[in-house]
């Protein structure tokens, strides 16, 4: 409790020359710019981050919740203003077309390095020891198998409306395996969860940085000899079993409203400047997930931590 | 005679055209699947249409938006500001102005629950939503069940309309509604007034059609003018049935809201829980579901209670002495959370959070139950779920049933079943005798093993049986639109999983009810069992069964029953409870034994009730069978789901439709058939 009042004290003091200095100039307005909050905690922690560095700065700023595809339209009409994580393998039609008609635009990537594969809870590997190459696809199906897939195996795929990717793949390197949606990550969290704690064989779509990695033991399926990844859309869509390729991993993007930049300048500089990596994304999801700490507190304490970064970003932003 | 012979006669050449289609589909691809080269582009043009709107009219939906948003806002900013004592004192004292000691403890426990646990501020933010959204739907829905009640022809529009409203997926039209109102708040509260004024409707148009003729003639007599009649006799004695459409308005209202939250803006006990869901947190969403159960439960007495004490005499200065303690005692609660911050603002280290808790308990009874927990799956999967789906042809195997199907024993089954049906129409009737043909069939080749055109024409033909050649053709085309819009494999799988589930809740939900109409103890325990049950946020429906159960077909089915089981449970009492004294009393006059009552004289009577709870029922199950997509149910839900996030208005609009076809086909035929029997049985001449 004492260390945290601490770490927030020492943020003010820290931030308040920063917003002397730069009163001058901005804010350009004073209309709130309203961040879009989604639902899991990493998102959380990076929209906070640019939010209260924003703030510091002299600006107005608003967290807003929004879903997945509903943000998009709340950003392409001026609703809603920036939004800091964009996976962009995962995307409906609505973001493409906002994009191209410039309704909506694409800051640069946030610096998280996330990764989306087939993944197992470790202690499969006894049971299945092809694992983790991606062979036990095959040697390994009737381990998978359920009475709704069987004599397939079952893997959990990403919810339907995420894209049909995962059946998609298996349909190209040709698994005995069926793909059957997930429905929401929390639907796919429980089933996984219920597998776990019955140790019982199960092998799904998911994607990381994710609290779960904190919590239990799981890896990754490794495509081809060297466990590397598809490079580009062609060689995800022209893979057999033989040189089975595994997904194009996303980028992670920040995006903001197509009118930003010319309301708000400064704020666009700063975020144009700002990246997250996955360690410490990782540390403070699990300080929050985990160790059940206030969201606030801990984002509170990495701006304290962290001062030289990111008054690099403000400082570029004011030049 | 000769009639029977005839349909006979067509009954036995539509089996014979599905088994030759049967045959014919492994050489006809076209009998198998629809060609997709038929395929109407009904769906592009619907998104060229929603486009071009999008494009010129946004500004005025937005504008509208910009106005509605306001008094949300208000209620909001003033629910947020007001310290938890003084909203909570305000509420308590509501409650008790209502009904009494009784509700304001119940109020206080509740609102003190939602303190405790850290939703407060979520709790503010549904609040004020629902503050708008209810009255706005029970007015529209009054207002249109009046009309239709004036005017015939305006009823025929009616009607439909609400049909399609019930059972077109709200994610099919949350879609079309943000994109035109834009991001926010809005989009929640007009999608819940769309979802939520439908039963207001209903229930507005059969209480005023019911009043007895006697009551507006006594009105009449003693010279009452139109307006006098309408609002001082036929309003009041239809109050009952207002007040369960207010209910049941009330209900949906809150529903909807927590399901409009996928969209996101607004902070409030839904978004609460998905984010909740979302991290499979299930003791932490049940905690949060549970407000939302409890709101609505006090909501929902306090508002009938009110409407229920409106007609008592002489309140006027009991009612002025509690304005003045309202006033009085927020002021001085205000005062009191200025001193003392704890009143104002619940400390964080205070709250109670038993979720931890729970997820251990679930956890642990996971494990130790896998074994029965499969069992009962896998049973479900192979001689249930399965026949009906690909049929025994499928289903059976060494590795489900334990054999292989071998030619001796389908020509066992065939015979089997030939001799049963043969039988059964020898000793009940010939219909009876095809019933069961038609239904050998379907579980032998299963519901996706049958060509498209002869299941169109199995249900066309049920539907004659039922409304004659109008109804037919209405349903056949209604099949055919989903046939060539592409939809018919996804229908296929929504029309077996949503079949069983209605099946088992509507027997096992009247069952219930009547139960509870006889026994007033079980009555008490089942209505706030029925409470929570509808108005806990589907999503909270579906994760218990989701953590026992895992994704797929199963669990989905459980859901449906589960929140589909409270309309058949409610109109079978209701129906029962709501026959008149006098016909009971006739019954016992000449001797008749609570047998003989209940299966003579109260069911038949409530018949029309009870099927009104299966049309509901039917509606119920479809409307959970949408988001049993969010679970993994393959059918047109899940390409409804796919069409909200794809942001492809036309798809999810089509698919929506198709599932409204099926849902209104489904409720004209019990309908008709309800209509039919109460007219052989010598009732109905209302």
């Amino acid at each position: 409790m004492f260390a945290t009042l601490r770490a927030a004290l020492v943020a003010t003091t820290l931030l308040a020359p920063a917003s002397v200095a730069v009163a001058q100039s901005v804010p350009e307005s004073g209309d709130p710019i309203k961040i879009v909050l989604n639902d899991w905690t990493g998102q959380f922690t990076s929209a906070k981050i640019a939010g209260e560095l924003l703030k510091s700065m002299g600006y107005t700023v608003e967290y807003v919740s929004a879903g997945a595809v509903p943000q998009f339209v709340g950003l392409a009409n001026g609703n809603l203003h920036f939004q800091p994580e964009v996976w962009d393998n995962l995307i409906g039609d609505i973001y493409p077309t906002a994009v191209a008609a410039g309704d909506i635009k694409i800051v640069g990537e946030i610096g998280l390095d996330g990764w989306q594969d087939f993944m197992y809870p470790a202690y499969l590997e006894e049971s299945c020891p092809s694992l983790p190459s991606y062979t036990a696809l095959w040697d390994c199906a009737q381990l998978f198998a359920t009475p709704e897939t069987f004599p397939n195996g079952r893997l959990i795929a990403y919810p339907a409306d995420w894209g049909t990717f995962d059946a998609d793949l298996i349909k190209a390197i040709g698994a005995p395996i069926v793909a059957v949606p997930g429905g929401s990550e929390g639907a796919m969290m429980a089933e996984f969860q219920a597998a776990y704690a019955a140790r019982q064989p199960i092998v799904m779509r998911w994607w990381a940085p994710h609290w779960i990695f904190a919590e239990h033991d799981l890896k990754w399926i490794e495509w081809g000899a060297e466990g590397r990844s598809c490079t580009d859309a062609t060689e995800a869509e022209s893979q057999t079993k033989d040189t089975a390729c595994g997904f194009v991993q996303p980028n992670v993007l920040k995006v903001a409203w197509g009118g930003f930049e010319g309301k708000w300048p400064g704020a666009f500089k700063m975020l144009t400047a700002m990246t997250i990596t996955n360690k410490d994304q990782n540390a403070m999801i699990l300080e929050i997930d985990q160790k059940g700490r206030d969201l606030d507190e801990v984002v509170a304490e990495w701006i304290a931590n962290n001062e030289p970064t990111w008054k690099l970003w403000i400082e570029q932003a004011l030049q | 005679m000769a009639w029977f012979d005839r349909t006979a006669m067509l009954w036995l050449g539509a089996i014979a055209v599905t088994l030759i289609g049967v045959f014919l589909q492994g050489r006809l691809d076209w009998l198998a699947t629809y060609p997709e080269t038929g395929i109407l582009p009904v769906a592009d043009l619907l998104n060229a249409v929603s486009n071009w709107i999008v494009r010129h009219f946004a500004w005025l939906f937005q504008g509208m938006s910009a106005l509605l948003e306001c008094p949300i806002k208000g209620i909001q900013q003033v629910l947020q500001a007001l310290p938890w004592s003084v909203a909570m004192f305000l509420f308590c004292l509501a409650a008790y102005a209502a009904s009494g000691w009784r509700l304001a403890l119940f109020t206080l426990g509740a609102s003190a629950y939602m303190l405790v646990i850290g939703a407060w501020d979520a709790g503010m933010n549904t609040l004020s939503l629902v503050a708008i959204s209810v009255p706005s739907a029970i007015l529209v829905g009054f207002a249109i069940g009046v009309w239709g009640f004036r005017s015939r022809r305006a009823e025929r529009i009616i009607m439909p309309t609400l049909d399609i409203l019930q059972t077109v997926p709200t994610f099919a039209y949350l879609l079309p509604i943000l994109m035109l109102f834009g991001f926010g708040t809005v989009v929640g509260l007009i999608s819940s007034i769309l979802y939520s004024f439908p039963p207001m409707v209903r229930n507005t148009l059969v209480g005023l059609r019911s009043v007895a003729p006697e009551v507006i003639e006594s009105g009449l007599m003693a010279g009452a003018t139109g307006r006098q009649l309408f609002w001082q006799v036929r309003v009041p004695s239809a109050r009952r049935q207002l007040m369960l459409g207010v209910n049941q308005a009330t209900m949906a209202s809150l529903s909807m809201v927590i399901i409009a939250s996928v969209i996101g803006g607004t902070a409030d006990l839904g978004w609460e829980v998905l984010s909740t869901i979302r991290k499979a947190q299930f003791g932490e969403s049940l905690l949060v579901g549970l407000v939302i159960a409890l709101m609505a439960m006090v909501i929902d007495r306090v508002s009938s209670s009110f409407a229920e004490g409106s007609d008592r005499p002489g309140q006027t200065t009991h009612r002025r002495r509690l304005w003045l303690i309202a006033a009085l005692g927020a002021v001085l609660v205000y005062g009191a959370s200025l001193v003392a911050p704890i009143l104002n603002d619940w400390p964080a280290a205070f709250r109670f959070n038993p979720a931890p808790m729970m997820n251990e308990a679930l956890s642990s009874f996971i494990t130790t139950f896998r074994t029965q927990i499969e069992m009962v799956k896998t049973a479900a999967f192979y001689f249930v779920m399965l026949p009906a789906k690909i049929g025994l042809q499928g289903a059976v195997s060494p590795f489900t049933w334990g054999f292989a199907l071998t030619p001796l024993h389908q020509l066992t089954y065939a015979a089997g079943m030939i001799a049963l049906a043969l039988w059964s129409s020898r000793r009940g009737s010939p219909k009876i005798g095809i019933a069961v043909l038609i239904f050998a069939v379907i579980i032998y080749f299963g519901l996706t093993g049958l060509p498209w055109p002869a299941l169109i024409l199995i249900i066309a033909l049920v539907a004659h049986g039922i409304g004659g050649a109008p109804m037919a053709t209405g349903t056949a085309m209604g099949l055919l639109f989903i046939v060539v819009t592409g939809n018919w494999p996804a229908a296929v799988l929504s029309i077996y999983l949503c079949g069983i589930a209605v099946v088992i809740a509507f027997t096992l939900g009247t069952a219930i009810g009547i139960w509870a109409a006889q026994n007033d103890r079980v009555s008490a325990i089942v209505r706030p069992i029925n409470d929570t049950l509808q108005t806990m946020p589907l999503f909270v429906i579906l994760i218990p069964f989701v953590m026992v159960f895992k994704i797929g077909d199963f669990t989905a089915l459980l859901a449906i029953i589960a929140y589909a089981i409270v309309p058949a449970i409610r109109y079978g009492e209701h129906g029962l409870r709501g026959l008149p004294e006098t016909v009971i009393e006739a019954a016992r006059m000449i001797g008749a034994t609570p047998r003989q009552m209940l299966w003579q004289v109260k069911i038949p009577l409530a018949l029309p009730v009870m099927m009104l709870g299966l049309n509901q029922t039917i509606l119920h199950g479809i409307a959970m069978l949408v988001i049993a997509a969010l679970v993994g149910a393959a059918g047109l839900e899940q390409t409804v789901y796919i069409a909200l996030t794809d942001g492809n208005v036309g798809q999810g609009l089509i698919a929506g439709l198709a599932i409204a076809i099926i849902a209104i086909i489904a409720d004209r035929m019990t309908s008709g058939w309800s209509r039919n029997r109460q007219a052989a049985l010598g009732f109905g001449a209302r």
